[in-house]
């Protein structure tokens, strides 16, 4: 049986097919040892024979944001020690003069050169002599450090010394990373960062993951498991454990797939989804025509870019805790300051500061009895009388309480054009998928806001990573730096096999089948930037054909007359995860009002109006409801502003009809 | 109509709503922008402006470029009467510009009526602004050590370059026969163009989603809320006259220090500053000579950073503020004076002088000198790998002078300016360099109870024969340290030329012819410490 376990802050999400089905199961998540609570999903599932394990975890998140991870020793090209520090020269704030001091993941006393120099074509200049290699052995053995991360100037072009570093460290019995097999590419500070970032997370990682997988075989000997990559693809746990900076997307990359999944299956292959959750709402663009979601190399983790493919998520500082505020010019600000879990907003009874989910509950748009499963009770009396506190020059509670919302859901716009028409999409082609706790709730204001006509609040809306874990293929990304000319296209056979080859047999010692996806990085000769376009060996010139035209569509313009520059290779196997057909029930026109539950006041625009509440796992497939209503479920809800109208479609999700709003 | 304050809500959305145009443009300017200046290292600004060429939005991408675009709007007002589909151009320093390279386009935005607008005066304006990475001049690259204006390039005072929707071609080719590069200024200009139109489409957004009366407004609601986040800060400042001078080691030419001083006049109970700075030297030779708009954009960026990060950039953060110059000085420069590195030089210099003279006003909120110099480094010659022409141009950040509270940030771009860097093996494969030491310059930060950021050292070994030149400062005049903490360590180079045992050190401005095998050092000066100094156990 295949089960996709997701774990959150709160919540661990259990998704799996029975007969054809998925099915959902919340257990309260085990923060001191996440994998306490995976375990107990899975028995209380009664898995039989053969388990299929799929993992999102945020160990690798969370070590990050923390900043528990390993005391890492960095390993580089004597002179360049401090590349590792140094960056891009660039400042996070261009206008804070006490930003904190970035501190480096590799310590000042961890950063060793080695006489060593590859040049720009692969040619080794210097080699570092036995004993040189000995003695930096034995510094680094008594430097109390507890991971290593070798990244030399073109290590990439020739690994050969950094073969030979590997092999002279391995006495340490520490874990080593090294660049030419992390992330082969060129630039070293993006490289050598992601280097460290996996040598940062390697030991914890390593330890979780290996020991759930061991508990896992004690109970079922001989499952499978496998853990979801930020790249959105799966990966086997050892793997996993070995490459760990593949995995600090992990749960969030689930919901994303989730979300594409759910939607091309409903008929919406454009989307732009929205994931809200307590300190912050991711958004990304999926466009299936052209390969799904955009993937991204140059992804920033708490501060530390990391260049492994990831899928390209944007993240605001807007949630449902996030801190409303009167600035010193009097402008209502929201977030990024969150209430986070402890004190958490007022209205959960310890919070001394306004926030959204508190703005939400004095509009009348939580429902106190289902919010969170029900699990939480909310003050009301206590949120309006703190809230009247904060209210600044407002009139009334309701009034601030509405700036919140809008504001807030000004900046989840902002976003949404951030990752659409400023890329060069129009956001009226898509439609727009929400998620998450919060995300529903906002979303008929989003789409009015970006003239979307359609929402989509796909079936399980609080579980969607795990189901994006569940239905995702096995996918394993490669990848070499070579800087050719590109006159050299169509002779990258050689190259390509050798990636091909390193591919099939990790695949094949993982019992997986897979098939080669080839591309490359192209620019114009003296770029300093590279497009992705596919490449196929039958017919390489396709690929200088699709570079121009890439080009075109995103910066305005080409140039077939220009001399083309090849930088990188890219091979993804893939293992496509077994075909999943949802169950489509045949819509039967209806109006919903056996799932109707309450008729409560709502406030919209400016006033509290009556509106309907209905369950929604009381309607079925073709129920029709209209504005103003709310339609709640397991941790979420949708709310439904006058004017707009949501349908249950065959496969059971909502579809949400933006009518313009009536100002 | 006047709001009242009491509308903090809508406020908060129109102010979001005017930033993402500002921003909307940048995006579109850097996709379709060509040359890597604009699409990499973020060389250029986009803002809105309302109908009385006051800034109301402003993109977070060059601070050198605050204060002065609304200059360039003024100018473009004042010397063009707007019709629609007009779109103007510039880049005159003395007539709302900067330096020639960077080159702005102001377009008019009117009120549609059913026919023809509804007045003949624009509501709105949009700015674009790039810089360019050759305007023509005696020097490739349009940024080398001029002695006159005529001679650093293409002057083009306030003109139309498009009218009525079409685009002016006699005037286009006009520029482009002046530019070494005319292909690749061309792509540039028809995207400032582009952005211009993106900027025009969104603000014809609003004014279709608000009627007049309310979208004035807004305007004047968000103009008086920057200003009140202004004088916010102002009231917090004690009374008084703070003075304070800093030096540039020299303009290249004759070697003399120049000098600029500054008095801050703080008046709490008024909150408001009055910016004097009489006593600075007369304009010189070189081209370190900065127009006005430098100045103000100097200021302008002081004044926004003691509001806080999320401060929106306006016009009205500039109304507390009298600045005082004196035409012919240094910070006021008259034609035909060259001024091309006054946008990288003087500005960080006139930074360095504010801050100065504010920290004794407010001591606890102030940083040392930081490294007060972006060490331009120009190489060119002939790729023997290729055979081709190669010009390599790039920065090189410093330490970050010392905070009350928290050491300096060891080499990092600060103040008017925050490029990347270009990483050593994309160096190694463009151009015929070998790099041999890329590193922090330990120890140059200066000491005190917290210490000034570390410079960098960076090494350089030429496989060609090249011309280098430099355009550096702090050599003489080290980056000052505050409350006792010591002065950052002068920033260096060094030339060994191939063949000879002996390096020799390279004054901070120069042109040289160097062989094949000759190694470059370059050591970028250390930021200010701050505070007595005590012992403190190395981290």
């Amino acid at each position: 049986m295949r089960v996709a376990i997701d774990t959150g802050g709160t919540f661990t999400d259990c998704v799996y097919l029975r007969d054809g089905a998925i099915e959902v199961l919340k257990i309260a998540s085990t923060p001191k040892d996440a994998s306490v609570a995976v375990l107990e999903a899975v028995a209380r599932i009664g898995v039989g024979q053969h388990l299929d394990l799929r993992h999102g975890t945020t160990v690798g998140t969370n070590t990050m944001l923390e900043r528990k991870g390993a005391r890492v020793a960095f390993v580089t090209t004597e002179g360049f020690e401090d590349i590792i520090a140094i960056g891009r020269q660039t400042r996070a704030k261009l206008y804070d003069w006490f930003a904190p001091v970035p501190v480096c993941l590799a310590p000042p006393e961890l950063r060793f050169g080695v006489p060593e120099r590859v040049s720009a074509e692969g040619e080794i200049l210097r080699r570092p002599s036995e004993e040189e290699l000995a003695a930096l052995a034995e510094r680094i053995g008594q430097s109390g450090a507890e991971a290593v991360a070798i990244s030399l100037i073109f290590g990439f072009a020739n690994p050969e010394t950094e073969r030979r570093l590997e092999a002279a460290l391995s006495g340490l019995g520490l874990p080593v990373s090294v660049s030419h097999r992390i992330l082969p590419e060129f630039r070293e500070y993006e490289r050598g960062a992601t280097t460290v970032v996996n040598a940062y997370l390697a030991p914890r990682i390593e330890r979780y993951l290996l020991n759930l997988q061991q508990r896992v075989h004690d109970e079922h000997p001989g499952a499978r498991v496998d853990v979801m990559q930020s790249s959105g693809g799966i990966i086997p746990v050892r793997l996993a454990a070995q490459e760990p900076v593949r995995t600090v997307l992990s749960g969030p990359a689930g919901g994303v797939i989730g979300a594409c999944r759910m939607a091309s299956q409903a008929g919406f292959p454009r989307i732009i989804g929205c994931d809200m959750g307590g300190t912050s709402t991711d958004v990304f663009l999926a466009d299936a025509a052209a390969g799904g979601v955009a993937r991204t190399r140059e992804s920033n983790i708490a501060g530390v870019p990391v260049g492994v493919p990831m899928l390209d998520i944007h993240t605001v500082g807007a949630g449902g805790g996030s801190i409303a505020r009167f600035d010193t010019g009097g402008m209502l600000r929201v977030g990024p300051v969150s209430a986070g879990a402890d004190p958490g907003p007022i209205c959960f009874g310890r919070g001394e500061r306004p926030t959204v989910t508190d703005a939400n509950l004095v509009l009348g748009r939580l429902d106190v009895s289902s919010f969170l499963g029900g699990g939480v009770a909310l003050d009301r009396p206590r949120t309006e009388r703190v809230m009247a506190g904060h209210k600044g020059a407002l009139a009334t509670v309701e009034d601030f309480a509405a700036g919140i919302v809008r504001v807030v859901e000004a900046q989840m716009e902002k976003a949404i054009r951030l990752i659409s028409i400023e890329r060069g999409y129009d956001p009226r082609e898509f439609a727009l998928v929400p998620f998450g706790g919060g995300g529903p709730l906002h979303a008929c204001a989003l789409a009015r806001a970006l003239r979307i006509p359609k929402v989509l609040v796909p079936k399980m809306p609080g579980a969607l990573s795990a189901v994006g874990i569940l239905l995702a293929d096995s996918v394993r990304d490669y990848s070499q730096t070579v800087m050719l000319a590109g006159d050299r296209l169509p002779h990258l056979d050689g190259y390509f096999a050798d990636l091909e080859r390193r591919g099939v047999e990790e695949f094949a010692s993982e019992r997986l089948q897979g098939v080669a996806e080839c591309s490359i990085d192209l620019r114009y000769r003296g770029q300093g930037y590279e497009l992705n376009v596919p490449y196929d060996v039958a017919q390489p010139e396709n690929a200088a054909a699709a570079f121009h035209d890439l080009h075109r569509q995103r910066y305005g313009f080409a140039d077939p007359q220009r001399p083309l520059e090849i930088v990188n290779l890219r091979l993804r196997m893939v293992a496509a995860a077994e075909p999943y057909e949802p169950v489509w029930t045949a819509p039967r026109p209806g109006d919903g009002a056996a799932a109707c539950f309450a008729t409560r006041e709502i406030f919209f625009h400016d006033r509290f109006v009556p509106a309907r509440l209905y369950r929604r796992d009381h309607l079925v497939a073709g129920d029709r409801l209209e504005g103003p209503a709310m339609i709640t479920e397991y941790t979420s809800a949708t709310l439904l502003p006058p004017g707009c109208a949501a349908e249950v479609d065959g496969y059971g999700n909502l579809i949400l009809h933006i009518a313009e709003e009536a100002v | 109509m006047k709001l009242t304050k009491n509308d903090p809500v809508e406020l908060a959305i129109f102010q979001s709503m005017v930033h993402s145009i500002a921003e909307e443009m940048g995006a579109a300017l850097r996709r379709t922008a060509l040359s890597p200046n604009i699409k990499e290292r973020r060389d250029y600004s986009c803002a809105v402006f309302d109908g009385r060429a006051r800034v109301i939005a402003m993109g977070d991408h060059m601070p050198v470029h605050l204060g002065s675009m609304p200059m360039s709007v003024e100018a473009a007002v004042a010397a063009i009467a707007f019709e629609p589909g007009d779109i103007a151009i510039l880049n005159d320093p003395y007539a709302g510009g900067t330096h020639l390279p960077d080159i702005t386009m102001v377009l008019p935005v009117f009120r549609p009526g059913s026919e023809r607008p509804v007045s003949d005066k624009p509501e709105f304006y949009i700015a674009a602004r790039a810089h360019h990475a050759d305007v023509g001049g005696m020097y490739a690259g349009s940024m080398g050590p001029a002695r006159e204006i005529f001679q650093e390039g293409v002057r083009i005072p306030p003109v139309r370059i498009v009218r009525g929707g079409e685009l002016n071609r006699e005037l286009l080719d006009l520029i482009l026969l002046n530019v070494r590069t005319p292909k690749e200024r061309r792509g540039d200009l028809d995207a400032q163009i582009g952005a211009c139109r993106v900027g025009e489409q969104r603000v014809l957004e609003l004014i279709e989603r608000y009627d007049a009366p309310r979208l004035s407004a807004l305007v004047e609601q968000l103009l008086d809320y920057s200003e009140e986040r202004v004088r916010a800060e102002l009231r917090t400042i004690p009374a008084g006259a703070f003075r304070a001078e800093d030096w540039l080691d020299s303009d290249g030419v004759t070697g003399e220090p120049i000098r600029i001083c500054v008095e801050l006049r703080f008046d709490p109970a008024d909150a408001a500053v009055t910016i004097d700075f009489k006593g600075s030297s007369r304009q010189v030779a070189g081209a370190v000579n900065a127009v006005r708009a430098i100045t103000l954009s100097a200021c302008f960026y002081v004044l926004r950073c003691l509001m806080g990060d999320d401060a929106p950039a306006t016009a009205s953060i500039l109304r507390p503020l009298t600045l005082v110059t004196e035409p012919g000085s240094i910070v006021d420069a008259q034609p035909p004076a060259a001024v091309a590195g006054a946008n990288v030089e003087t500005s960080q210099r006139m930074v360095d002088v504010l801050l100065r003279a504010l920290a004794q006003a407010i001591p606890q909120r102030v940083p040392a000198a930081s490294a007060g110099t972006m060490s331009n480094l120009t190489i060119g010659g002939v790729d023997p790998r290729t055979g081709e022409p190669f010009t390599y141009y790039e920065t090189a950040a410093g330490g970050m002078g010392a905070r009350p509270g928290l050491d300096g940030i060891s080499g990092v771009q600060t103040h008017m300016t925050n490029s990347l860097n270009t990483p050593v093996e994309a160096l190694e494969y463009a151009y015929p360099f070998h790099v041999r030491r890329y590193a922090y310059r330990t120890g140059s930060g200066g000491a005190g109870q917290f210490r000034g950021g570390d410079g960098l050292v960076r090494e350089l070994e030429l496989l060609a024969d090249a011309e280098v030149t430099l355009l550096a400062d702090r050599r003489v005049f080290r980056p000052y340290g505050l409350e006792g903490g010591t002065e950052g360590a002068a920033g260096h180079a060094w030339l060994a030329r191939a063949g000879e045992p002996q390096a020799e050190e390279l004054p901070g401005k120069c042109s040289l012819r160097v062989p094949r095998g000759s190694r470059l050092r370059l050591e970028t000066p250390g930021g200010g410490g701050w505070g007595e100094g005590v012992e403190r156990q190395d981290s």
